[in-house]
């Protein structure tokens, strides 16, 4: 049997005292798809810096086709036939798509780029892979999704035999999703090798010939994808047995909990961010808000919890006007909030867990007295919830700077759940955590509509706002498009909607 | 998504590491002893006037005088910072105070004491205005409150340069400065040149140093100064906490000035107060500590310490007294430059 295209042997890799990667054997045959999968800090990113020569390994040896390499750097990599399209894309934004992907590689003549062949380069190149883009469109006005193919193709045009994509579907709907896998089975047909990374398991069981399992740094399993379950998968990833589907009893709606009444919020130059949107939601549900990063969740949320002024509109919370409250006043009316972005809103990262647990909490008789913190009941208070959601942390006065990602989100899930406010806005919860901590947080989101409080849950994962949502709402460059119950939807028509196609041709 | 190894090892350097301050200090001497060596002194000796000079018993009532003001303006940086705010703007605040507190008492009539205790809450509420306004104009109107601050320093120092110069000025004596203050209205004096003025910065510290640890606008402060944005998102109004923040911080320079006036100069000379620079001593004290009070109020009487000690150096032997500015300026850059390495390697 010939060598694996690409092998990795007994790599090593120690940052400090930790073991990221711990004697890590991959096997990656020619013109297969080989999923790496793993929970956060499983070790799967940093196998993928050695692969690409990002970062070096302390120990084991990477092969090509059977021969030893040793790549100092990114530029080893490619120069050897591998490409890599990481999360954040690396393009120039302000160039235009030939210019992006000949960029470093440019064809020639004299002291000058040949720009008549970098374009017909480029042209004939997206042709032969159909991977449709305009050479001249500027990056920067392009969709994700098509940002993406130029990433592709700059690898593609560099002769890119191995291709790694790391967790390339996270920003794109099930339409571009779906696009994306039929590129990458076509490379795969044409004999090119791609490690898949990503930890969404119906993608593993879709696309991928193989897969390789990494926990606590090291390979716990492979597998053929053909002969396991994403069940087995979850099981190899966790270590135990992780339940997939939310289990939830019909909703029971009740009086209406926060509204929107045309709220409208401008930009300074064009089309509203947020364009007179009108919403509901109702205690004992969860609402759903669907649709692609950038179409002005982020800014109706903001508006909705006092962060961002409205230039239109009203917001009702319990019924009470609240359109003038800023975020403190919002808050005591009735609104806790978990933040998409935990590290940078939602949490103070050099603070303790004690600190960070109390806000919010600091001004009530809970915690405080004639204006006088009592240090005791916060540190008592910060163990119940660190005891109660299981965050493992070494104490309630250690900084949650060091916590992983799903530790970090319980603590602001713990934080913002014991509010018991009425009103919970839950924003991209389970955003870059792991399977265990995603299904405890599941879990939360359904207790707390069972227990009668309304749920807004904004989320880019169209799984998870299937799996919990009892009534979908699909934004779409600043409006909501459609209101969907969720016996009525399902992957393809919230796609379409997500993609702006109006609900009648949906 | 990654393995995030680098807390963890960060956690396990900082615990093998010995204090920063104290290796910045030690270089700091190293590199000061070879300059004194290198211009033919003998460094040892210099430090021990230094030492001498600062904290024998004889002594300690000088570097107690010298520590009332600087570490009064301490507190001033230290206030906002501790927010992640910066007051440049301690000069302008110091001189509104030191005004207010040499006119009140020539106007205003009544036993001398009352009188004291309203230039001191006059300038307090003076400076404290003065210095809010850089915070109004930052939540207001966008103006980075790290220039206004500064900015406003300006007029401040020239507008009472101009007042004691022209309609204020004591006629009897020619000099741009105010009339003496009615001797009722002083400070109390302590012993030697130590006055009442040394507990009130002593009261004020151990009040700051409460409201920080104890109470709920510390709490707030703190939390704002890790991180504003979470802060804000906890419901913690920003803009209102900003000007209370600057008004505490212009408060207390204010009082600062106040004390230099009715303490020991009994007048408002024009140019004096700000000679020594207790503003710049102040605000590098507190960014040694990164607004903590209680390491900003040790850095502020360190400085004190080395500063009086300074001048006795300078006496006894022919080291001059800018040595210990050196000194200073080498300690601080030792810590910025660790301050600095840590977060590259984040």
């Amino acid at each position: 049997m010939a060598a694996p295209e690409l092998e990795a042997r007994g790599i090593v890799k120690r940052y400090g005292a930790l073991l990221a990667n711990d004697r890590v054997d991959l096997f990656v045959e020619r013109g297969e798809i080989h999923a790496v999968m793993g929970e956060n800090g499983a070790g799967k990113s940093t196998l993928m810096s050695v692969l690409y020569g990002l970062q070096q390994p302390d120990e084991g040896r990477v092969l090509l086709r059977g021969e030893a390499v040793h790549f100092r750097s990114a530029l080893d990599a490619i120069a050897s036939g591998m490409g890599m399209v990481h999360q954040a894309f690396k393009l120039f934004s302000s160039f235009s798509v030939w210019e992006n992907i000949v960029y470093g590689a440019e064809p020639r003549r004299g002291a000058f780029i040949d720009r008549r062949a970098a374009r017909r380069n480029v042209a004939e190149l997206a042709a032969r892979h159909r991977l449709a883009v305009d050479p001249d469109a500027i990056v920067g006005k392009l969709s994700v999704g098509v940002r993406q193919r130029v990433e592709i193709l700059k690898a593609l045009y560099r002769e890119a035999k191995i291709l790694i994509l790391d967790e390339p579907t996270a920003v794109l709907t099930p339409q571009e999703r779906n696009g994306l896998f039929d590129v990458m089975r076509h490379l795969a047909a044409e004999g090119r090798t791609i490690l898949f990374v990503t930890h969404k398991l119906h993608e593993v069981m879709a696309i991928t010939d193989r897969v390789t399992v990494l926990r606590d740094g090291r390979v716990v399993e492979r597998m053929k994808t053909s002969e396991t379950t994403a069940r087995e998968i979850v099981q190899a990833m966790t270590g135990r047995s992780v339940s997939l589907k939310v289990d939830k009893a019909p909703a029971r709606p009740g009086a209406a909990a926060l509204e929107a009444i045309d709220l409208t919020i401008a930009s300074p130059g064009g089309r509203p961010l947020v364009d007179r949107v009108a919403l509901t939601v109702r205690a004992g549900e969860i609402v759903g808000l669907a649709g692609v990063a950038g179409n002005g969740q982020s800014e109706l949320v903001e508006a909705l919890v006092g962060l961002r002024r409205l230039d239109g509109g009203k917001v009702l919370v319990g019924g009470i006007d609240a359109t003038d409250a800023d975020v403190a006043g919002r808050r005591a009316a009735g609104i806790a909030y978990i933040p998409e972005d935990r590290a940078s809103v939602g949490s103070a990262l050099a603070a303790s867990a004690a600190d960070n647990l109390a806000m919010g909490f600091h001004r009530s008789p809970l915690l405080a007295r004639r204006g006088l913190i009592d240090a005791g009941a916060m540190a008592k208070r910060a163990r119940a919830l660190i005891a109660k959601f299981g965050i493992k942390i070494a104490g309630e006065q250690a900084p949650v700077g060091s916590l992983s990602g799903g530790n970090l989100q319980k603590v602001v899930v713990a934080r913002e759940l014991s509010h018991e406010a009425p009103t919970l806005l839950a924003e991209q919860p389970t955003r870059g955590v792991d399977v265990g901590a995603t299904e405890f947080i599941h879990n939360q989101l359904v207790a707390e509509r069972d227990a009668g409080r309304a749920v807004l849950l904004v989320s880019a994962e169209l799984s998870e706002i299937l799996a919990l949502s009892d009534r979908i709402l699909v934004m779409y460059e600043g409006r909501i498009l459609a209101d969907v119950p969720q016996a009525e939807a399902d992957e393809y028509r919230l796609g379409l909607l997500m993609a702006g196609r109006a609900p009648e041709a949906a | 998504m990654s393995a995030t190894p680098q807390p963890g090892a960060g956690a396990l350097r900082g615990r093998l590491r010995p204090p920063p301050a104290a290796i910045a200090i030690l270089f700091a001497t190293l590199i000061g002893g070879a300059l004194v060596l290198a211009s033919g002194a003998n460094p040892l000796e210099a430090y021990a006037q230094i030492f001498y000079g600062a904290l024998a018993w004889d002594n300690l009532p000088n570097t107690l005088n010298w520590a009332t003001p600087l570490v009064g303006m301490t507190l001033a940086a230290a206030i906002p910072l501790r927010g992640g705010m910066i007051n440049l703007g301690g000069d302008g605040q110091m001189i509104i105070g030191a005004l207010a507190a040499a006119v009140i008492p020539l106007y205003l009539p009544g036993p001398g004491p009352l009188v004291a205790a309203a230039a001191l809450i006059g300038a307090a509420i003076a400076a404290g205005l003065y210095a809010a306004l850089a915070a109004w104009g930052e939540t207001r109107h966008g103006i980075p409150m790290l220039i206004s601050s500064l900015l406003l320093s300006y007029p401040a120092v020239g507008i009472a340069s101009y007042v004691v110069r022209f309609p204020l000025r004591d006629t009897t004596t020619g000099l741009p400065q105010t009339a003496l203050v009615p001797e009722g209205a002083r400070l109390m004096t302590l012993s030697g040149p130590l006055n009442v003025g040394l507990l009130l910065i002593a009261a004020i510290a151990l009040v700051v140093l409460f409201v920080d640890r104890r109470t709920v606008a510390g709490y707030e402060l703190r939390m704002r100064g890790t991180n504003a944005r979470f802060a804000g998102y906890g419901g913690v109004r920003l803009e209102a906490q900003a000007m209370r923040v600057m008004f505490a911080s212009g408060a207390i320079a204010g009082l600062v000035g106040a004390i230099i006036v009715l303490g020991s100069q009994f007048r408002f000379i024009d140019d004096v107060l700000l000679t020594p620079s207790y503003t710049w001593s102040g605000l590098m004290a507190a960014l040694l500590a990164n607004g903590e009070p209680a390491g900003a109020i040790l850095a502020g009487l360190f400085f004190a310490a080395l500063q009086t000690g300074g001048f006795a150096m300078q006496r006894e032997t022919s080291v001059p007294r800018v040595l210990t500015i050196v000194l200073q300026s080498i300690v601080i850059l030792f810590l910025a430059v660790r301050h600095g390495a840590g977060k590259r390697e984040r």
